[in-house]
């Protein structure tokens, strides 16, 4: 019976967090207004190949930034790197649509850049010289800047964690270094390092703030224009289904690739820590700068730009209600924080101990809310509570519910929720992954209950992997911006929302005051997260 | 008067798949020690973990103090048998130092209660208190799993081979207290292991599993003396079977070693063809003796030797002799076997 009870929670759980996803799936099947037949002749094709070429460039630029920085900082020790150890992550700080006005910014007409030249040799043509950062161009290197710590963050703790004995082997075999990295090092690392491409390619297609920024035309912004202009929803859910499609294709392929291999060895033995090899001269040169070109590109120079303007234009500071953004973002951070912690906890529960197939079918599909992009899932909420409202609630002669979900805190947090599921979810899934199921048969076997087992055992134990997904989720919902942005009630604000409407209202000077508070209180979390992101078998 | 624990026709399942069919044993009097010997993976774990409710039975009976743990259609919860069980694997909670993981297995019970800190000087857990599971060996481990089950006060108490991981040089010592504890608080306990010295050390009575089925379940001395299969005896490797003939109701005949008189355990007709079980301490050396063979292999076990002779008819035979035996023999010398050769009990199949 007990078992049953949290059966039942986690089912209902993971039902709750699917649903939305598969109302994307099933709408494919609807009927589309005109907008389809229009768009079909006109931009669809380009929406296609704009978002393969975003998708592609990204993924490429991620790829060479993530693995060449984790490959440096974890087999060499030179000046700094224990710094740009962490440093690296702190670009996380920074939303593609942030790094994408800073861009801009700097080398526009008249820019920062402008401004520097004039300062250093005095009045000049300098504009036609001064390259210009926009459209794809622009847009690739935003997000990649943005993202590639994803890439960094995997391809590290793996590198980390491959075995001394295959890299010694290598060099008992007589392999070059560079040998050593392409056959040994590298595929060893493959998963992981497709794991942090596949999170940046679900990011890169979901981005919604940069792309409009640099009005790029991909699917997400022709969801987001099927639903504003058209109040074509299907329509919306059919292109979001290409979307989910690209990134399903090239997961399968790398997958079905990969055949039978297996990428690390069960051993009895200890773990030999890797030794790092010191780098002097002309290499730790190198390195150094790669590194630290790499930090001020994705994090130094964004943040210098904002803090420029910022200073520059102190009348956007005192126009702002800091303290009220605060504490919105926080309010919204802290809610849904919790709702998320509590729900996942209950549903990897009810996933431990039951283990049912069933269960595990139905978790699996409710993480794959993390990639669907937050427009559709925005999109989606209203227009499932407007049907909900119409046909059940005013059909049984109740008040109308949509002022509750609609332009409310609660429903922000219900759609933050299923976005956010699977961060939540697979957070505290790889705690639990960590803990032998022999663990809660002893407790069973000392007397504990299910639910103590849970208290007293799994809860202690989960503390830290707790703390991190808390953080993590408070990173992802500071930075957050679509959701935040149809669903916020009136006059509710956050950073984020605050930084796009000035950025949109081409106010950029105005957005670097939000933006800068939304990368100080996003580079905090990252801190408070860097042991545990960065943590090391040994620590 | 009704047994204190009770398998009753048991068979025990893993995903589906027929572990141990029909197995049935009993433990008479509170307090006693139950070992079950078997090779590796053939399923002497899941027999533990049915019992503790980890597993459920899908068909048969266990019962304890005269209440049905398990049945086909009964289950009781782990949490609600009071039944103690020790992984052969560390399951300590990872989180928790050492003291804490034993101390939170306290648990309520009528029966005498072990002093905890006797129990962790026993076994001499005393340094590592302080430490987490990960900074301890896999011997230390186990010691430290074998407390916190001994101190939740069980009405049965499972070790899944409890001292695989502890050094040679500790491990009698550890037997010994072991039994001591056991005896002393009168628990009950079912001990699962591959090793056939500690399993008649420590059990009052010792079941052999092989082939999906407790083969054998008596005292120890009647496990080892007088197996009761081809099988069994294969198992515990303390013998050979030599091809012999009844030749009356005490003695039987053998090609290479002549007439072997004794007592039959089991009687069997005069003329019939058997393998007898020969053991290493049957046979008695003697230099004087004409009756020689070849000796092949010498294995050097401490307190003694075992030669392995080899008789013209291609049979290998094992002679224990004492360590301090006035000479040795070395590989190819001739040996005597004393005559007349008699065997105090004759197994034979």
């Amino acid at each position: 019976m007990r078992i049953n009870t949290w059966y039942i929670s986690s089912f209902l759980i993971s039902i709750i967090v699917v649903i939305p996803i598969l109302t994307v799936f099933s709408s494919f099947f609807e009927d589309t207004s005109n907008y389809f037949e229009i768009l079909k002749e006109t931009f669809f094709i380009e929406y296609i190949f704009n978002s393969l070429t975003l998708l592609i460039g990204v993924m490429f630029l991620t790829f060479i930034l993530g693995v060449g920085s984790a490959y440096i900082v974890s087999f060499y020790e030179f000046p700094g790197s224990n710094f740009f150890k962490w440093a690296l992550i702190l670009s996380f700080a920074v939303p593609p649509y942030i790094y994408a006005y800073s861009l801009f910014a700097f080398f526009e007409n008249y820019g920062t850049a402008f401004t520097i030249l004039k300062f250093l040799f005095g009045d000049g043509n300098y504009n036609q010289h001064i390259p210009k950062f926009s459209g794809m161009f622009g847009l690739i290197l935003s997000i990649s800047f943005s993202l590639f710590a994803y890439v960094y963050i995997l391809a590290r703790s793996s590198f980390l964690y491959q075995s001394q004995n295959l890299i010694e082997l290598g060099k008992n075999l007589g392999f070059s270094k560079f040998k050593c990295f392409y056959s040994i090092i590298l595929p060893a690392a493959r998963p992981a390092i497709v794991a942090g491409l596949s999170l940046v390619a679900m990011e890169t297609l979901a981005e919604f703030g940069a792309v409009d920024f640099f009005s790029v035309n991909t699917l997400t912004t022709g969801i987001y224009n099927a639903w504003i202009a058209f109040d074509d929803l299907a329509f919306a859910n059919r292109i979001s289904f290409f979307l989910l499609l690209f990134i399903f294709i090239l997961f399968l392929t790398e997958n079905l690739s990969r055949k039978k291999a297996r990428y690390h060895l069960e051993s009895k033995g200890g773990f030999k820590k890797k030794e790092k090899t010191k780098i002097y001269g002309l290499k730790a040169y190198y390195a150094f700068s790669f590194c630290f070109i790499l930090f001020f590109l994705s994090f130094l120079f964004p943040l210098s730009q904002m803090l420029y303007w910022t200073i520059k234009f102190p009348e956007n500071l005192y126009d702002l209600n800091i303290t009220d953004l605060l504490l919105n973002t926080l309010y919204l951070v802290f809610l849904s924080s919790l709702v998320l912690i509590f729900f996942a906890l209950i549903s990897n529960y009810g996933n431990r101990v039951s283990n049912k197939k069933i269960l595990n079918v139905l978790s699996t599909l409710s993480i794959s809310g993390y990639a669907i992009p937050g427009v559709i899932l925005a999109i989606a909420f209203i227009t499932f509570i407007a049907w909900f409202d119409e046909n059940i609630i005013k059909t049984l002669g109740f008040l109308s519910i949509k002022k509750i979900f609609i332009g409310s805190v609660l429903g922000l947090v219900i759609v933050y929720f299923i976005r956010f599921y699977s961060l939540a979810f697979n957070g505290i899934k790889s705690g639990y992954e960590k803990m032998n199921i022999s663990v809660d048969e002893s407790a069973y076997l000392l007397g504990y209950s299910k639910t103590k087992t849970f208290l007293n055992i799994h809860i202690p134990y989960l503390r830290n992997s707790l703390l991190f997904v808390i953080i993590l989720v408070s990173l992802e919902i500071v930075r957050e911006l679509p959701i935040t942005l149809i669903l916020r009630p009136f006059n509710f604000e956050t950073f984020a929302t605050t930084a796009y409407i000035s950025a949109s209202e081409d106010l950029l000077e105005a957005a670097a005051v939000p933006s800068l508070c939304l990368i100080i209180i996003a580079s905090f979390f990252i801190l408070l997260t860097s042991k545990y992101i960065l943590r090391e078998r040994s620590e | 008067m009704n047994n204190f624990f009770e398998i009753k026709n048991a068979t025990f399942k893993v995903s589906g798949s027929e572990k141990v069919k029909n197995v049935s044993f009993s433990i008479k009097n509170e307090g006693d020690i139950v070992c079950l010997l078997g090779p590796s993976g053939i399923g002497k774990t899941t027999i533990l973990r049915s019992i503790a409710g980890l597993e459920k039975i899908s068909q048969g009976e266990i019962i304890l103090k005269e209440k049905t743990l398990s049945s086909e259609k009964t289950h009781i919860e782990p949490e609600d048998r009071k039944i103690a069980l020790s992984f052969q694997e560390n399951s300590l909670f990872p989180h928790y130092t050492i003291e804490k993981n034993i101390k939170l297995s306290s648990r309520n019970s009528n029966r005498d209660q072990i002093n905890i800190n006797e129990l962790i000087k026993i076994l001499n857990l005393e340094n590592i208190l302080n430490k987490f599971p990960h900074q301890i060996s896999a011997g230390e481990a186990q010691r430290a799993s074998l407390a916190r089950s001994l101190n939740s006060n069980p009405d049965l108490l499972l070790l899944d081979e409890p001292l695989s991981n502890v050094d040679q040089s500790f491990k009698e010592e550890i037997q010994v207290k072991l039994k001591q504890i056991l005896k002393k608080l009168k628990i009950t306990t079912i001990i699962v292991t591959h090793d056939s010295y500690e399993a008649f050390y420590l059990g009052d009575k010792c079941g052999v599993i092989l082939d999906k089925e407790l083969k054998q379940f008596d005292d120890p001395y009647n496990v080892y003396h007088f197996p009761n299969s081809e099988k069994v005896v294969k198992f515990l490797n303390r013998g050979v079977l030599i091809p012999a003939k009844v030749t009356s109701p005490k003695s039987l005949e053998n090609e290479d070693l002549g007439v072997i008189t004794g007592n039959f355990v089991n009687p069997v007709e005069i003329g019939t063809n058997v393998k007898l079980l020969l053991q290493p301490e049957d046979l008695q050396h003697d230099d004087k003796s004409n009756l020689k063979f070849d000796v092949i292999d010498i294995k050097f076990r401490g307190t003694s030797f075992i030669y392995t002779l080899k008789t013209s008819s291609e049979n290998l035979l094992p002679v224990f002799v004492h360590s301090h035996h006035v000479h040795q023999h070395e590989i190819n010398d001739k040996f005597g076997i004393r005559k007349p050769i008699h065997i105090e009990h004759i197994v034979c199949f």
